[in-house]
């Protein structure tokens, strides 16, 4: 492929397609409003389609409703629309429906600066809606990247039947940069897990050696109940306390038994580091800058750059060489992932971390200050 | 004594010169003016919108919101205090389409207050999207083939649920503007002026040009606003000659007044007492 001038937000579009989308319901907001625009006018030539929805509470259910159909779904939206998807994310999670939403991370809380990045949704796109479910959150921090997390998106929604979160900031969403983007030919496409047996067999919950059930369209053949109540594995609310406890441990242990390739994540230069800078999304590349220029002054730094978020990729900090004492986490946010990075670490790391949240970048000089400043005691 | 200019806010406006919202804020502001209240005694919301930034260009209690939840705020914050004159401030995508819900409850409702929804046919904010009263047909960047659904009648939606005062403005005919506004603040009840306005930058076929030679005012009219279906009627013409001024206006008791508790006064004004909690607790 030859090399295109892309944005973040284009790619993602791209990527989308790439992936097999074809439905997507948005409304518009800025900064992601690019992916919703190029999906418009790209979906109908590849048999998809685009909807406007009244509201992102509309969206949200769009795209449930077209995966329930049998599409590949996706919205895309940023922190005041995200955070009006949360109910029906949770019903996605519960009814293990694969969908994908993108949130481009503006500067918050409520209105906020729309136009001005920031990194404050993490714990949102966690823990934002409410009840225990497992979540998949993924954070590129380049425009190529952008489109490989969002095909890994769409794979991972399909793969473990739930909705998978692409969280970028508004930096790398707006972003353009030089990028070759890979033969579609060689583009790994995952397909929901269907049902093949006689459909008076089928189970639409039933636990699986993956833990995944197959899941059936609605219009072909098989039909079943789907609700946001929990459900027996014929998909009928229930409250016996064995049904309930087994689908709620189910749906957590369909994504532990994929951690490995779930947990995404970069080293840069660690292997004699004596510290590491922990980074992701666009501070992740002021953080590799860092890196270089504190190699050039003698120091032995490297990169842990994470493209999951959640579930937190607790086996990459674990493995950090020996002999790493320090560590940096920059966020453009109050410390939402340094806490968990604290909470890995166990005490065996100097944790500190590098917060800025007026809709600036953290340049490479503030995260080297960071490093070299003495803790007070 | 009030005048416009004490309304007058020192915020820069980022409205696009020529934006319709110029009209709609200065006949705004003279309403206000020339039923001589004061700007704390007015509350302006509005929701997320080029229309819902209006309050930041305001000197009074302004509220911006959040995207189409103007009215469940406003209609709380009348329960609370119903001495405030609330505006509200929104759009045709705000009110319509992401608000849409709200709207219509707020109409059943009947709460106290008066709602001015710029409508530019267009999403301005961000940018030239469809809005909800886009015509069949209008070409936007995500509907290349063209609007594919029938817009939305806002006066003929209120209409259907009862509203007691139903309007239609234009931002080019201030003065006649200003007097919709004032009698709407007068009206006890909900009252719905749905203003045309242009959209310089991302509406090219409904232009000031194009209103200008449409627009006819209903008061030199032989018109009655009292019929009910005569105003039906009006809700739906539109083409070449589209009606402007009060299509609809039937006296009814606002929510607040049906609301018992609120007849001593504003609930803000009360002072706490635990004295009838005692009462109550007794009871239990």
């Amino acid at each position: 492929m030859e090399a295109k001038l892309l944005m973040g937000n284009e790619a993602c579009a791209e990527g989308a397609l790439a992936a097999g989308v074809r439905f997507y319901g948005g409304y518009p907001i800025t900064p992601s409003n690019e992916i919703g625009e190029i999906l418009s006018s790209r979906l109908p030539a590849v048999g998809g389609r685009f909807i406007q929805m009244e509201d992102e509470i509309g969206s949200m259910a769009a795209i449930i409703g077209a995966s329930i159909a049998g599409l590949k779904s996706m919205t895309a939206t940023s922190g005041p629309g995200f955070s009006l998807m949360q109910e029906n994310l949770g019903f996605a999670a519960i009814a293990e429906v694969p969908c994908v939403v993108v949130n481009v991370m503006r500067a918050g809380p409520s209105t906020g600066m729309p136009t001005l990045p920031a990194q404050g949704d993490v714990m949102q796109a966690r823990w934002g809606t409410h009840g225990d479910h497992p979540s998949i959150v993924l954070c590129p921090s380049s425009v190529r990247e952008v489109f490989d997390l969002t095909v890994t998106a769409v794979n991972f929604s399909e793969k473990y039947r739930m909705p998978v979160i692409l969280l970028m900031d508004e930096v790398i969403g707006h972003l353009r940069e030089k990028v070759t983007l890979p033969q579609p030919e060689s583009i790994q496409v995952v397909e929901r897990p269907r049902p093949d047996c006689p459909p008076e067999w089928y189970k639409p919950f039933e636990d699986t050696k993956t833990g995944v059930p197959s899941m059936a369209a609605f219009g072909d053949g098989y039909r079943y109940h789907i609700t946001g109540l929990t459900h027996d594995s014929m998909g009928f609310p229930t409250t016996k306390k064995d049904e309930v406890e087994s689908l709620i441990q189910r749906l957590f242990r369909k994504i532990r038994q994929g951690f490995e390739e779930i947990m995404l994540y970069e080293t840069f230069l660690m292997e004699d580091a004596t510290a590491a800078i922990v980074a992701y999304g666009c501070t992740a590349r002021s953080a590799k800058s860092a890196v270089l220029m504190l190699r050039k002054e003698g120091m032995k730094v490297g990169l842990l750059k994470l493209s999951t978020l959640w579930p937190f990729p607790r086996v990459a900090v674990e493995s950090l060489p020996e002999q790493v004492q320090e560590l940096v986490v920059p966020e453009m946010n109050m410390g939402q992932l340094y806490r968990e990075v604290v909470r890995v670490g166990h005490g065996r790391f100097r944790v500190k971390k590098v917060s800025r949240i007026d809709g600036e970048l953290i340049t490479p000089q503030e995260i080297i200050y960071g490093l070299k400043r003495r803790e007070r005691k | 004594m009030v005048t416009a200019a004490d309304f007058e806010s020192k915020t820069e406006i980022k409205w696009c010169p020529g934006c319709g919202n110029f009209g709609i804020l200065a006949a705004m502001k003279d309403a206000l003016a020339k039923l001589g209240l004061s700007p704390e005694k007015v509350l302006v919301i509005s929701g997320i919108g080029q229309a819902a930034k209006t309050p930041e260009f305001m000197q009074c209690n302004m509220f911006h919101a959040l995207h189409g939840r103007a009215l469940p705020l406003a209609t709380a914050a009348k329960i609370a205090n119903h001495n405030l004159k609330i505006l509200v401030n929104t759009g045709d995508g705000d009110c319509y389409g992401e608000g849409g819900n709200h709207f219509m409850h707020a109409v059943r409702r009947n709460i106290d207050l008066t709602v001015l929804a710029h409508n530019n046919m267009v999403y301005g904010l961000t940018k030239g999207q469809a809005s909800p009263t886009s015509e069949r047909g209008t070409i936007t960047r995500v509907h290349q083939h063209g609007v594919i659904m029938e817009p939305f009648n806002p006066l003929a939606v209120a209409l259907s649920l009862k509203a007691g005062f139903v309007a239609r403005g234009f931002s080019g005919r201030m003065e006649h503007l200003s007097s919709i506004i004032q009698q709407a603040l007068q009206y006890n009840g909900f009252s719905l002026i749905d203003v045309l306005q242009p959209c310089v930058s991302f509406n090219h076929v409904n232009t000031h040009r194009w209103y200008s030679e449409r627009v006819y005012e209903l008061e030199k009219e032989n018109y009655s606003p009292a019929d009910y279906m005569q105003a039906m009627v009006k809700a739906q013409e539109w083409g070449n000659r589209i009606p402007i001024g009060i299509v609809y206006k039937q006296d009814k008791p606002s929510f607040t007044d049906q609301v018992f508790a609120l007849k001593d006064g504003p609930l803000v004004d009360r002072t706490y007492s635990p004295e009838p909690l005692r009462e109550l607790l007794k009871e239990l």
